[in-house]
């Protein structure tokens, strides 16, 4: 008996956000979803980040083969953080705002975009280059975290981290 | 970082931080002991480095108007330390415990705090990476968090 009044007032409870949504009209008339916050756009900026310095690795290890065992290192690391970041975008289905998601990812402010995804020409030249770029990254990731929630700015931090002893492998590279 | 309206949050973190600081310092003396040559050097500058950490932090704290965590007569190693090799794994380890220290500290709401933190993982990561030979996706964070 108890029991059954129990599942009657689950029941009762259950019923009744129905009761009071179909006394309206509809989920179509609620109001839009709030706009992403900042953290989305420091997000969006990361993941392009990271597509970038792969792109770029890439493009290294196919150019330099002699450093190709140092660069694979690196680049499989960034596709770690690339994964991790994409996890924490949640883009909600149906949002006014997808088409905002699908759009150039905006900058962080200092992190080499993916117009400068080229390469120079030499070993030497392109080592300096992803060194800069590594460490323009891992700057851009620390000014960016105080605009996130805490849990992604922990990971933000732990990229920035893991990118600026990136910059010390490459120099030892480029001896 | 203000000195006013700092939460408890934010001192926890940074006692913590400096509860890290105070055990590299002297872990740092253990292990120094064992080394020599290139690697003696790079344990001295590593321990001073930690030397200045454990004072800008100690500084935070009295500025906050906390009391900073004491360090302690002595810790438990890790593990045995009776050559190079045992000696630069606890540097190692000591850099990782550190690391994941300033992870704390990122997670504060002061933004001057956290970026703090985040700077001091990264000099943390890099000495791991320096005695490691390797660097690793997550500094701070276990290995198995992110699969990694």
């Amino acid at each position: 008996m108890a029991d059954r009044t129990r599942r009657g007032v689950l029941a009762a409870a259950a019923s009744l956000p129905l009761l009071a949504v179909s006394g309206c009209k509809g989920v179509g008339a609620l109001a839009p979803p709030p706009r992403p916050g900042p953290d989305v756009a420091v997000l969006r900026a990361a993941i392009a980040a990271e597509e970038a310095m792969i792109a770029r690795y890439g493009t290294a290890i196919t150019r330099f083969p002699g450093l190709a065992k140092t660069l694979t290192g690196l680049r499989a690391e960034h596709r770690l953080h690339l994964a991790e970041l994409r996890t924490r975008l949640v883009i909600p289905p149906g949002s006014p705002y997808r088409s905002g998601f699908a759009s150039p990812a905006p900058r962080l402010a200092g992190a080499p975009g993916a117009a400068t995804a080229a390469l120079p020409a030499g070993q030497a030249a392109a080592l300096d280059f992803l060194q800069t770029a590594e460490d323009g990254a891992a700057a851009a990731l620390l000014r960016g975290l105080t605009a996130v929630p805490p849990s992604l700015a922990q990971l933000l931090a732990s990229v920035a981290a893991s990118e600026s002893t990136h910059v010390a492998v490459l120099r030892s590279a480029a001896g | 970082m203000s000195g006013t309206a700092v939460g408890p949050g934010t001192v926890s973190a940074l006692q913590a931080a400096l509860a890290a600081e105070h055990a590299a310092v002297y872990g740092y003396g253990v292990a120094g002991a064992y080394l020599d040559g290139p690697a003696e050097t790079t344990a001295t500058a590593y321990w001073n480095a930690h030397q200045v950490a454990r004072d800008t932090l100690e500084a935070m704290l009295r500025q906050a108007g906390a009391q900073p965590v004491a360090a302690a007569p002595a810790y438990e190693l890790p593990h045995k330390v009776d050559g190079p090799v045992s000696a630069v794994r606890l540097a190692v380890l000591l850099e990782n415990r550190v690391t994941a220290a300033y992870l704390g500290v990122v997670a504060v709401s002061d933004p001057a705090v956290r970026q703090f933190g985040a700077r001091a993982m990264a000099a943390a990561a890099g000495r791991a990476a320096s005695w490691r030979g390797r660097t690793v996706a997550f500094p701070g964070f276990p290995p198995s968090a992110f699969g990694s």
